[in-house]
């Protein structure tokens, strides 16, 4: 069984190597685009956030603080 | 095969998976042999057979590395300091799109050869594995020179080697 398990473990560790994609240097222009960033438009996301947690009642999880009035 | 062999193999394909790098080339090896057509579409195409019993120094850059920016006019200074001496430099551009390319070559003009490379033909063939990668190549066609990345204090080691190769000839 454990056998079964570490050969399992192995064939898992080779296919998640599969879909390794090798960026050139040449290519790393691509990851430079706005479109590749985490955070494209930080006014945008700042308003997102914003809505979501007036919305949700929920904060804290976006470093800004209110209780879900919206007034803030 | 047990656990301890498996592993091994495993290991192995890892290794062979990231050590693409090994075959760049180094110094001593003979440069890679190139045809690139020029980034400017009113000029004539670029190749290593054009420029053979010069001294060339191939500059690979682009817009979005920083250093590479840095480097080039300086590089462009060493042209005019040289090239009568018989230096070639040829900077090859791998923005994709060119138009990337030629946006900074608006503001900074450069006088030397400027080829596109915008699906990193040349490129792969250096092998290049970092941004900017130079190499200086002998008149003989030998590469003297790797130099990776740019930082200050760089210039002087590449004009050092430059001059030893011209001098050379």
């Amino acid at each position: 069984m454990r056998q079964l398990r570490s050969t399992l473990l192995l064939t898992i560790c080779c296919l998640l190597l599969v879909s390794c994609a090798d960026v050139r240097a040449w290519e790393r222009g691509y990851l430079a685009r706005e479109e590749m960033a985490w955070d494209p438009d930080a006014l945008e996301s700042s308003l997102n956030d914003h809505i979501f947690f007036s919305k949700e009642a929920s904060s804290g999880g976006n470093s800004a603080a209110g209780g879900g009035c919206g007034c803030n | 095969m047990n656990i301890k062999q498996k592993s091994q193999t495993l290991a192995l394909l890892v290794l062979s998976a990231v050590s693409s790098s090994a075959w760049a080339v180094e110094e001593g090896d003979a440069a890679p042999v190139f045809d690139l057509p020029s980034i400017y579409a009113d000029q004539p195409a670029i190749s290593t057979a054009s420029l053979e019993g010069k001294t060339i120094f191939v500059d690979f850059w682009a817009s979005w590395c920083a250093p590479c920016l840095t480097s080039l006019p300086l590089y462009n200074d060493m042209y005019h300091k040289y090239k009568d001496q018989g230096l070639e430099i040829v900077a090859i551009n791998v923005d994709n799109p060119i138009e990337d390319g030629l946006d900074f070559l608006l503001d900074t003009p450069l006088d030397f050869l400027i080829p596109a490379d915008p699906d990193g033909e040349a490129a792969e063939l250096f092998e290049v594995i970092g941004m900017p990668t130079s190499y200086l190549i002998e008149p003989d066609g030998s590469v003297k020179l790797v130099h990776m990345g740019f930082r200050s204090g760089d210039i002087e080691i590449i004009e050092e080697a430059i001059q030893d190769s011209l001098g050379g000839n």
